[in-house]
């Protein structure tokens, strides 16, 4: 494939960058740290990395003053080295939404369709294009008759790849226009692919161990410059990371039956296995991660699991220390809605379905998760039960 | 069941694995499958099981014969590890499953049985619950019939015809399609690049098969100052599909229409909705034939009642299949060519072209016939019926049945062989 050396210092996270910089590859992480110090003005490395990260952590949506100069692909990669030793799931996300953002918005500047091209076979895409446009459909409106057409097709697998885990409703597979095995596809919406390829590149996490990212810090940090910008980072993060983490109090107490203030997405799975029916492999991750979220006690959780129908404990036990150890939050309201789990219309639940009243707000917020739901309900409970106190001298007088 | 009848079956399984043994197929990736077995003696599953060639499978069936036998649609490199991650995952199959369990037959109503757990009372058909206590728990006597059978099939050439291979672009010799030994078909699509895909996205493929999620609004369907705009037939994907049956639906006799809009399942229209449709369906077919404004009048038919309309059309187009089965990536499926414990029927492999003909109840062509234990001799056995009520049964053209509890009958083998594997009788 020979892709530009233009558009590399564009996009440097296109394969081809390998082919172009075979000895990036090849080389040391700290080896490479040490050259980009060294041959590259440290200020201006430094001042381009602070100004991702910072607008990372404040949630923005493009990078000000984005270079597109050979010092980008350096940029590039010395992220992919920091994130790797700073190893949080929260920051590495943020990151790579940005990152990915930003690549979204200088794809969609593309004048020449050329270019587009040749980033998606560089990914390996299978895609076709013509330079006559194909004609999909059509749009109605009044006496005037829009014609649906793009230069672009897509194969169903690297579609789904990409767009399954986005959860804008149009990009259903069962809302596009799909034959012979591609998907006609807009531009702008490839585009939209291809940004989701670069988060999910940046924020994929390999096989790494603490102690592989231990080793690793320990002697890229031996480079005073890199240390410094990382502890720069790490400071603008400390004044953040609030803002971010979710919080979550409860400590589980098995004489006491909090099931009441499960959310319906919860309700809905435990009343199958209660009937003994089956459940799919991602309602019980999710179900794991949520008891796991409550504190719930390893054997309850088996227990709870020893009813399904195809039970296998060494199976289950493997499942919920794995689920454990890595620590994964329950899904959001809006993967389980993707995911067809969400029970909010089913059992016609007030909060789900209508939200709930902030203590900061006068007006009404949609429930985003269902740890949320449980606290709220917890919250409540524990309201309803001071007001109870207060009120009982009375009853007995 | 009876200690006895349990070693009876489980001995008549064994001679047929002994005697078919050639017969039974070689699935691809065979090493790289992991296999399930339930034995006849408890209702377990035996996982984590892998062969290395085909004669160990042969041993296992004839030494150990089980009552159930499955492989995953999954490809392992250690597929006997006990651990899914020392199994180390390679891919998995795409495996639908169309299972008349799943879906309303109208036949039901006559054959399948329910009794309450709750209050006792009984019935027939599919009820969503009790219609006394409106509880769910029941206990089911389901039976098969060739009407079932004939949908089901249906459903599996609806899914190849008018999804897999137009839509998906899939081959036929990717398809391994399988009648399952009881009331229903598998159909395996064993592709490199399918194989590579997660649940999130076999969600994507299952809601486009089944037209679940579907937006009609995001399909174009909206209401404006001048009118209600409906789906485009020159829209490529589920748009195309909708309108054309439509234009099929619109087409025929006034009063078949009639009795398809009445159906309480699908479109459950009233009588008056029912006589505009009837009224302005003309204008309506011109409307979608020349495709210029697109507007859908039909007077009574706002928003809500097209949508309900259009739910029904997709019903009629999309696949029955059992969610589940074709999402979740660590399924074991029948094995093809083992026998179904629940019947004594051979999971009969077939390929596309012999579904037209296939009648798994009445199957003329030997080879694929899946009722395996005949009597050449045409030998009668006698039992005792020990369920409160069977349903008529038909096999090859003879009906045995209704039969109530206490009855002592006397069937072919073929029927005995049934009846115990259905738990719903005893040797005498």
């Amino acid at each position: 494939m020979n892709i530009s050396i233009e558009l590399l210092r564009r996009y440097p996270w296109l394969p081809s960058l390998k082919n172009f910089y075979a000895d990036f590859g090849s080389k040391d992480p700290i080896e490479f740290i040490n050259d980009v110090f060294s041959k590259s003005s440290n200020e201006e490395i430094e001042s381009r990395l602070l100004r991702i990260f910072s607008a990372a952590f404040d949630r923005l949506e493009e990078i000000q003053d984005h270079k597109t100069d050979e010092l980008n692909i350096s940029i590039y990669l010395i992220i992919k080295i920091l994130l790797y030793v700073i190893n949080n799931k929260l920051i590495t996300n943020r990151v790579a939404n940005l990152y990915s953002k930003q690549t979204y918005n200088d794809l969609l500047n593309e004048r020449d369709d050329a270019n587009v091209y040749d980033i998606c076979e560089d990914l390996g895409f299978n895609f076709k294009y013509h330079d006559v446009p194909f004609q999909y459909g059509v749009v109605y409106n009044k006496d005037q008759i829009e014609i649906l057409q793009t230069n672009f097709k897509i194969h169903f697998i690297d579609y789904l790849r990409l767009a399954a885990n986005l959860h804008d409703d149009y990009r259903k597979l069962v809302h596009n226009a799909l034959a012979e095995g591609y998907i006609f596809i807009d531009k702008k919406d490839l585009i939209r692919l291809i940004q989701e390829y670069v988060r999910k590149k940046l924020s994929t996490e390999d096989n790494r161990t603490d102690l592989d990212i231990q080793k690793l810090s320990n002697r890229i940090f031996k480079n005073a410059e890199f240390k410094e910008l990382y502890d720069r980072i790490m400071g603008i993060w400390e004044l953040k990371k609030e803002e971010f983490e979710y919080s979550f109090e409860f400590k589980f107490d098995d004489k006491i039956d909090i099931s009441e203030s499960f959310p319906p997405c919860v309700k809905e799975i435990l009343r199958r296995i209660e009937e003994g029916q089956n459940i799919i492999h991602i309602e019980r991750l999710f179900l794991v991660f949520f008891l796991h979220a409550l504190d719930y006690p390893r054997e309850n959780i088996l227990e709870l699991f020893s009813r399904l129908p195809d039970f296998d404990s060494k199976v289950a036990e493997y499942q919920i220390d794995f689920a454990k150890k890595k620590e994964y939050t329950p899904h959001s309201c809006q993967t389980l809605k993707s995911l067809n789990l969400c029970m909010a219309q089913k059992y016609k639940d007030e909060i789900c379905l209508e939200g709930y009243f902030s203590k900061k707000l006068d007006s009404k917020r949609p429930l985003t998760h269902p740890l949320f739901y449980f606290q709220l309900k917890q919250y409540r409970k524990s309201v309803k039960s001071k007001e109870n106190k207060t009120i009982k001298p009375n009853e007995n007088e | 069941m009876k200690m006895s009848d349990i070693k009876f079956l489980e001995r008549l399984f064994q001679a047929y694995y002994q005697e078919k043994s050639n017969e039974i197929p070689l699935v691809s990736s065979f090493g790289n499958r992991e296999f399930g077995f339930i034995p006849w003696q408890k209702s377990i599953m035996i996982r984590h099981i892998g062969f290395k060639n085909r004669a160990q499978l042969i041993d296992h069936f004839t030494n150990n014969p089980p009552k159930h036998a499955y492989a995953s649609g999954t490809l392992y490199e250690q597929p006997e590890a006990p651990d899914m991650e020392k199994k180390h995952y390679k891919g998995c199959d795409l495996i639908i499953d169309i299972d008349v369990d799943h879906f309303y037959t109208p036949c039901k109503d006559r054959h399948d049985l329910w009794y309450c757990k709750e209050c006792g009372t009984n019935g027939t058909g599919m009820p969503e619950k009790c219609p006394k206590c409106g509880k769910v728990k029941f206990s089911k006597l389901n039976w098969v019939c060739d009407n079932c059978l004939e949908i089901a099939k249906k459903q599996i050439q609806n899914l190849v015809y008018n999804f897999l291979i137009p839509d998906f672009n899939l081959m036929e010799e990717q398809m391994q399609i399988a009648f399952s030994g009881h009331r229903g078909y598998h159909l395996k699509v064993e592709n490199d690049e399918i194989r590579t895909l997660s649940s999130e996205e076999r969600r994507e493929i299952v809601d486009y098969l089944t037209g679940e999620n579907i937006s009609f609004e995001i399909l174009g369907l909206r209401e404006k100052s001048e009118g209600i705009y409906g789906l485009s037939k020159t829209n490529i994907g589920w748009s195309q599909k909708i309108v054309k049956q439509i234009e099929g639906l619109v087409s025929k006799h006034k009063l078949e229409i009639e009795n398809i809009l009445l159906d309480k399942k699908t479109f459950d229209m009233n009588p008056k909705q029912i006589k505009s449709f009837l009224n302005y369906k003309d204008d309506f077919h011109q409307q979608i034939l020349n495709n210029q404004r697109n507007i859908w009048a039909i007077e009574g038919f706002g928003l809500a009642l097209w949508k309900r309309f259009l739910r029904g059309i997709v019903q009629q187009i999309s696949i029955e299949l059992d969610e589940p089965v074709s999402i979740d990536i660590h399924r074991l499926i029948r094995y093809p060519g083992s026998l179904h414990g629940k019947t004594g029927f051979k999971v009969q492999e077939l390929k596309l072209a012999d579904l037209d003909d296939y009648s798994p109840l009445n199957e003329q062509n030997v080879d694929l016939d899946p009722i395996v234990f005949i009597s050449k001799k045409h030998v009668k056995q006698k039992l005792e019926i020990t369920e409160q009520k069977v349903p008529p049964t038909t096999f090859k053209g003879e009906t045995y049945g209704p039969y109530e509890k206490g009855d002592k009958i006397e069937v072919p083998h073929h029927f005995a062989v049934f009846f115990l594997c259905k738990e719903v009788a005893k040797t005498l």
